[in-house]
């Protein structure tokens, strides 16, 4: 049989006939007790060992007690230096005889008390006779010090015991003691034979390098404890979706769009076929910056087809809106409101170059809007913005790359819903089914863009695009209730801390 | 989203479906685009629209949309007119509202539901396609209570077409002119009274604000009308009222006529008489931004006439992405309240060279000739039209499919270093930050001891937004530093050490941009804990550094933001991109931080 070491160590120890506690096993074998009840318990799971408990009194010295063990009890010292004064004879004086054993204050007192109830001799009006008779070296109290130092009190007269307590010598207190003996499988183990194999509790680089490790068992832990924690670094919560997003529309062939946050509304609008006198583009939500305030260049050629496009229309059967356009109010600076202005930019091949179908591209960026903040709107937000150019696109194209962008958060058994929006048509307004509560809630915006928006921007292909909302996205998925704990100054960093990881 | 308020009851009676339940009306609403929000105290529906069908902002035109839907009626319906009495003589008007259009409706039955239907109407399309009123207005009068100016032919302003007719005039008059009692009051106003004494000319003073005169229309016996902003009280309309005037003004023609046109159509399904109206416009036309001289001219309004789109039968099917036959998108069409010719136009091939082989019409283009009610405001393109067969076939019934297109995505190369210094950061034990770009004037400069346009990092001039709704967001960043101390300011009950980093987005005012406005990534840390020194940032820049193969130096500099002695320029081969150092004991006790922070704030394309 193979046990580890200190366990053979134990069994070696133990005995069929006589228990004997774990502290002396302990002590026999020069281990910590808690290592040698690790391995008690792991013998008795096994019926090697059987364990008992037993109630008993430990004593353990007090500081007083451990200095006559080194100087020895006031009283002995007294008749020590009475023998010497040749007291057991004639008796000499006290005052002699403590300066001789240099006691004093208290121990002199101490000395006096317990010299004559020990037999010692006799003191009487200042004299100190000895009896020549007593031993002190057999002094009993003296003796029980010594074992309590050693902890060996088992054998001591309990009477004596009492008398150190009550001299305030050692105190006593009770204990539960596990006593161990052998079991007959024990025995029988011990007779057929037992090898020992080293429990070690850290794997030590000498170890490894001396090739130990392989001699050596690794002593259990309670692995089933909590630990302290470190402080660690973590993606914040709403850029792991974002990522998570780039990563799905890169893994359906979109490449990813970038430019600037501050545009003319010219991108962000006007180039949408948003007319001038939209309510969107003269509500106050409307990001408009103060300084900068204009953009100086625009493509002139792209201005007048953008114009004529808002003013007439498209080819013949078109006919435009019926309100102005001003190339000024195009020049303004707003911060985006929407990223399709990345969009506008990359269409009018301004932005790399012209592009021929079939193309896919991406952006999942901020977006701003001027409104109150609350817990479920911001100033800024991330919008998820796609678009798909190719010869012809039908709304089923449209309804099919949804749903698969979607499938990959969960959200199946997507609706549509006929919309309008100034430069999409067809357009959808996306429901979805809550993973969890199971509600239909509105999770996009897309359409087909129109020719008007189009053929200005020297686009000779279909175009299909959709947005929505980054954070609609993130509380689906992190069950937040405030937008505000997720995202900006507000921010509470044990959310974030807590926060589940999106993968 | 806006809304409209339906009375389930009165949507039956007029659909003529009075079995349908409330659920069912629901459902065929949400199919029209309407989708229901809730209900008023009067179990009323509230239904959110679409601010293109103009003409389903009331329960008439909702009903009219349902009976197409169901099939009880196809095809277009315009409405027969009777010949006009009255006209409209367009005078000095404010050059700021040249415009103006008018009907007639008698026998209207107007009881208590179609008064209010009438009332909501006019109230929605005045938020709608009015523009909040500001490019069209509407008045709506008793007729029986206004007086018409006979013109005689011969008349300076009449002329042989309307002449022996009823007029009024829309006409400017001063601010202080003619007084009138405007509607819930009792006095005479002028029209300056009005603006700043009524409640409601206190709402739409704006408005006028910049006319060179206040709009007014008057018949013999007065000023009845001051649009855009009241009427007067003289004409208003009530149940008892039989015969209406409706009246409209605005920025351009069309725009009136063809609000116009959706009051007809409801008033029509209120079992009204339609009856033309002349407008004479003495000195031009009706086009703004024609370049002819108009010498004048007499229009006939409300203008019913249809117009046409030709719309390919091959786009209809590339768009739905199915085939369909001529027969079933001509059914689909008249389904949507169009009608709908087929042409057909043959090869090029002449037909004495064609092999007497297949006479398959799919040889040829198809075409339709769609005709479009003038209620539609909404149809501008063909694309519109096919939009109406795909909501009558019911989109929800096409199968999705993913586009047979092939091609390859990508990250752009911006977004992957952004990420990469991201994940750096993370492993240096940072937690990644992500806040808004928007911050307070104060938060930005003030409280890290930073004067605007202080040249140091994120002293740079500020982009200002023109009406910010607080302060807290009134300017775009100038660098991310300080929402990293503004989230530690606000996290002091969390645990530390708060380690944090940003990578994001910070501008500042640039003449040389297009933008005006020079944008860019900036990587700021902090670093927050008791024992947080120099040179723990120090560190951290470096091991980035390395990571990204760049050589960094930090020669001493001074930064208001940073103690003197511990702060240093973040030099990235050879080039000054930042700063780091420890934080100003002021910093700190501004932002209630009771620890010491080191931090660092430098551009990302360094790392490029």
């Amino acid at each position: 049989m193979q046990l580890p070491e200190t366990q053979v160590a134990v069994l070696e120890t133990a005995s069929a006939s006589e228990a004997q506690s774990i502290d002396r096993l302990a002590d026999e074998l020069d281990r910590k007790p808690e290592t040698i009840t690790g391995a008690v318990f792991a013998l008795e799971e096994e019926g090697l060992v059987a364990v008992e408990d037993r109630e008993r009194v430990a004593y353990d010295l007090t500081d007083e007690g451990r200095t006559y063990l080194d100087d020895g009890l006031p009283e002995v010292r007294l008749y020590r230096a009475a023998v010497d004064a040749g007291a057991a004879d004639d008796p000499a004086s006290m005052g002699d005889l403590t300066d001789a054993a240099g006691l004093d204050g208290q121990a002199v007192r101490i000395a006096l008390s317990n010299y004559a109830r020990k037999g010692y001799g006799h003191i009487d009006s200042g004299d100190v006779s000895a009896d020549p008779d007593a031993d002190p070296d057999a002094d009993p109290e003296a003796a029980a010090l010594e074992a309590v130092r050693d902890g060996e009190t088992d054998g001591v007269d309990e009477n004596t015991l009492d008398q150190l307590e009550r001299r305030g010598l050692v105190e006593a207190h009770e204990t539960t003691e596990r006593l161990v003996t052998l079991t007959d499988d024990g025995v029988t183990a011990l007779m057929e034979g037992v090898e020992a194999y080293e429990a070690v509790d850290r794997l030590t680089p000498a170890m490894l390098t001396s090739g130990e490790w392989r001699d050596v068992e690794f002593a259990d832990y309670n692995v089933a404890a909590e630990a302290a924690e470190p402080s660690t670094g973590r993606l914040h919560v709403l850029r792991q979706i974002v990522e998570r997003v780039k990563e799905v529309l890169v893994g359906m062939g979109f490449q990813e769009m970038e430019g600037p946050h501050a545009d003319a509304d010219f991108w962000i609008n006007d180039c949408l076929f948003m007319p001038q006198d939209h309510p969107a583009r003269t509500h106050w939500d409307r990001f408009a910056l103060e300084n900068p305030s204009h953009v100086d260049e625009l493509p002139g050629d792209l201005v007048e087809r953008v114009r004529d496009a808002h003013l007439h229309g498209v080819g013949e059967n078109s006919e435009g809106y019926h309100s102005e356009w001003d190339e000024e109010f195009a020049r303004a600076v707003a911060l985006r409101g929407h990223t399709t202005s990345l969009s506008t930019r990359y269409l009018s091949g301004h932005q790399i170059g012209d592009l021929e179908p079939p193309q896919r591209f991406f952006s999942v960026e901020k977006a701003y809007r001027n409104d109150t903040l609350d817990a479920t709107h911001l100033l800024e937000f991330f919008q998820i913005e796609g678009w798909v150019m190719a010869e012809d696109l039908s709304v089923r194209d449209l309804m099919g790359t949804f749903e698969e962008f979607y499938a990959h958060f969960g959200i199946t058994d997507i609706e549509f819903k006929p919309h309008y929006n100034p430069y999409t048509e067809p357009s959808f307004e996306l429901f979805g089914t809550h993973p969890e509560t199971g509600e239909l809630i509105e999770i996009g915006n897309s359409g087909i863009f129109r020719q008007e928006m189009l053929e200005p921007l020297g686009v000779d292909a279909d175009v299909m695009a959709w947005g929505l909302a980054g954070e609609r996205l993130a509380m689906l998925i992190t069950g937040a209730e405030d937008i505000r704990d997720i995202h900006g100054t507000l921010t509470d960093l044990d959310f974030l801390r807590n926060a589940e990881v999106t993968y | 989203m806006p809304t409209v308020t339906v009375d389930p009851d009165e949507l039956r009676r007029l659909t003529g479906h009075e079995d349908k339940d409330d659920d069912r009306l629901k459902s065929d609403l949400f199919a029209l685009g309407l989708e229901f929000e809730g209900e008023t105290d009067e179990g009323e529906f509230e239904l959110e629209f679409g601010p293109d069908r103009l003409d389903r902002l009331s329960v008439e035109g909702i009903a009219r949309s349902l009976r197409y839907q169901y099939g009880d009626d196809r095809g277009v319906y315009v409405p027969d007119t009777n010949d006009a009495e009255w006209t409209i003589e367009v005078e000095e008007v404010p050059p700021q509202r040249p415009y103006v259009t008018g009907a007639v409706a008698r026998a209207v039955n107007l009881d208590e539901d179609a008064l209010d239907s009438l009332i909501q109407l006019q109230e929605k399309l005045h938020a709608t396609m009015g523009r909040g009123r500001v490019k069209g207005a509407i008045g709506i009068h008793d007729l029986t209570m206004m007086k018409g100016e006979v013109l005689e032919p011969g008349d300076e302003s009449g002329d042989v077409e309307t002449a022996g007719s009823k007029a009024v005039r829309y006409t400017g008059i001063p601010v202080d002119g003619d007084r009138f009692v405007p509607l819930d009051s009792d006095e005479e106003m002028t029209p300056g009274e009005v603006l700043t004494d009524h409640p409601t000319g206190d709402d739409y003073a704006d408005i006028v604000a910049d006319y060179d005169s206040m709009p007014a229309i008057y018949d013999e016996i007065g000023l009845f009308s001051f649009p855009p902003v009241i009427n007067g009280r003289r004409t208003e309309v009530s149940t008892e009222s039989r015969d209406l005037f409706v009246e409209m003004t605005g920025t351009d023609q069309w725009t009136v006529d063809k609000m116009l046109n959706v009051v007809c159509y409801a008033l029509d399904a209120r079992g009204a008489r339609i009856e033309d109206v002349e407008v004479s416009y003495p000195d031009r036309g009706i086009y703004a931004d024609s370049d002819r001289v108009d010498p004048g001219v007499t229009v006939t309004r409300p203008d019913l006439s249809t117009k046409t789109k030709t719309v390919p039968h091959d786009r209809v099917e590339t768009v739905l992405g199915i085939d369909l036959e001529r027969d079933e998108v001509v059914d689909l069409l008249e389904r949507s309240g169009l009608d709908a010719e087929v042409t057909e136009v043959g090869d090029d091939v002449p037909a004495s060279d064609a092999s007497g082989g297949s006479s398959d019409s799919s040889d040829g283009e198809v075409t339709y000739e769609a005709t479009i009610p003038p209620y539609r405001v909404d149809i501008l393109h063909p694309l519109d039209v096919i939009d109406d067969v795909g909501r009558a076939y019911g989109f929800n019934d096409l199968e999705p499919r993913s586009p047979d297109i092939s091609t390859v995505g990508g990250r752009h190369q911006r977004s992957r270093l952004e990420e990469a210094v991201r994940l750096q950061l993370v492993g240096q034990g940072f937690e990644d930050m992500l806040n808004f770009h928007l911050i307070g004037e104060a938060d930005n400069y003030d409280r890290m001891r930073v004067s605007r346009g202080e040249a140091v990092v994120g002293g740079g001039e500020a982009a200002t937004i023109k009406n910010p709704y607080s302060e807290d967001y009134a300017i775009v960043r100038t660098w991310a530093l300080p929402s990293l101390l503004m989230v530690l300011e606000n996290n002091t009950h969390r645990a530390y050490p708060q380690d944090l980093a940003e990578v994001g987005f910070a501008a500042e005012v640039d003449e040389s941009e297009n933008t005006g406005l020079a944008e860019w990534r900036t990587v700021a840390g902090a670093l927050a804990r008791t024992e947080a020194s120099y040179e723990d940032a120090r560190g951290h820049l470096q091991a980035l550094a390395r990571s990204f193969d760049v050589d960094l130096e930090t020669p001493p500099t001074e930064h208001p933001t940073f103690i003197d002695g511990r702060a240093a320029e973040v030099v990235m081969d050879g080039e000054s991109v930042g700063v780091v150092g420890e934080v100003h004991p002021e910093v700190l006790v501004e932002h209630d931080l009771e620890v010491p922070v080191a931090a660092f704030e430098f551009r990302l394309d360094a790392l490029r």
